[in-house]
């Protein structure tokens, strides 16, 4: 174990940690390779996956192939539509793809940042990891070390709570 | 990204250090002033006004107009921009994986399904 990781709250199936200016994740799914890379890159699946529990995404481009745009519209019942869009910077199928992430929020600007996904065979199931890009160590640890956050990991009723008591 | 214009790196600037999250965890739990702040640190009042400075200019706290106390509070919204893009990139990815997961775990069994309707076919 890298000394530099951090256990940012990882679950039974999801180890979650940063390392540096990167934000890691890593799932084995029960799955061969090509078939994981399918559900990644074809804009027919990705509808049926992307996107936190209780959205809806639609894929309005995806050009999977370097330089190629992708833009998918997340839809839930309680906000505005969220477009998230980006770049695709290398593809190598199916080891993985790097692109970029980015989603506008209002009176902040855009937000995100490059991401890599690989893709592991592990007898016959995939292990992904997925890195998100998130720049310095310091936006990392200011994000998600300040103590009186609890880590900015818990969620915004959390995070209210806490703040509320001040 | 221009640590100038760009609020969100003004926050991550002011909160990469271990002091001023310390002063805002002690603001979380009220607000208190400056004497009050630098009393668990080896530091200096003006060491302390310092990191006030840099949080206060990112937004993170606010100091009182009253001359004598000027105690300093928390101010929430940097820090709820900070949770927020942090927390909805990490709500994004271990949601989604989860819904890979499942979709992949449907996709096994049709295959498995389809396989064994292929087996019990009569071969005329």
């Amino acid at each position: 174990m890298n000394a530099t990781r951090i256990d940012r709250g990882s679950t039974d199936t999801t180890a979650v940690y940063s390392d540096g200016g990167d934000l890691v994740f890593e799932r084995t799914f029960d799955a061969p390779r090509e078939q994981v890379w399918k559900a990644l890159t074809d804009p027919e699946i990705v509808p049926r996956w992307w996107g936190p529990h209780g959205t809806t995404t639609t894929v309005a481009e995806m050009d999977v192939r370097p330089g190629g745009k992708w833009r998918y519209i997340s839809r839930a019942a309680d906000r505005d539509d969220v477009v998230f869009y980006g770049e695709y910077l290398e593809i190598d199928p199916p080891s993985g793809y790097k692109w970029t992430f980015m989603f506008d929020v209002e009176g902040v600007g855009p937000m995100g940042g490059p991401e890599t996904f690989t893709l592991e065979d592990v007898s016959g199931k995939t292990k992904v990891t997925s890195i998100g890009h998130m720049g310095s160590p310091e936006a990392i640890d200011g994000a998600l070390a300040t103590g009186m956050v609890g880590g900015a990991i818990e969620t915004w009723d959390r995070l209210a709570a806490v703040l509320a008591k001040g | 990204m221009d640590m100038d214009t760009d609020p969100l790196s003004t926050t991550f600037a002011a909160l990469a250090d271990p002091t001023r999250r310390a002063i805002l965890a002690r603001l979380a739990q009220g607000e208190a002033t400056v004497t009050e702040l630098a009393a668990p640190f080896d530091m200096s009042l003006p060491g302390i006004s310092k990191h006030l400075k840099v949080l206060q200019r990112a937004g993170l706290i606010e100091q009182g107009r009253q001359a004598q106390w000027r105690p300093c509070r928390l101010a929430p919204e940097p820090l709820r921009d900070v949770a927020g893009w942090v927390e909805q990139y990490r709500r994004h990815w271990e949601e989604s994986f989860e819904r890979l997961s499942d979709y992949l775990r449907d996709l096994q069994d049709r295959q498995e399904q389809e396989k064994g309707d292929d087996d019990e076919r009569d071969p005329n």
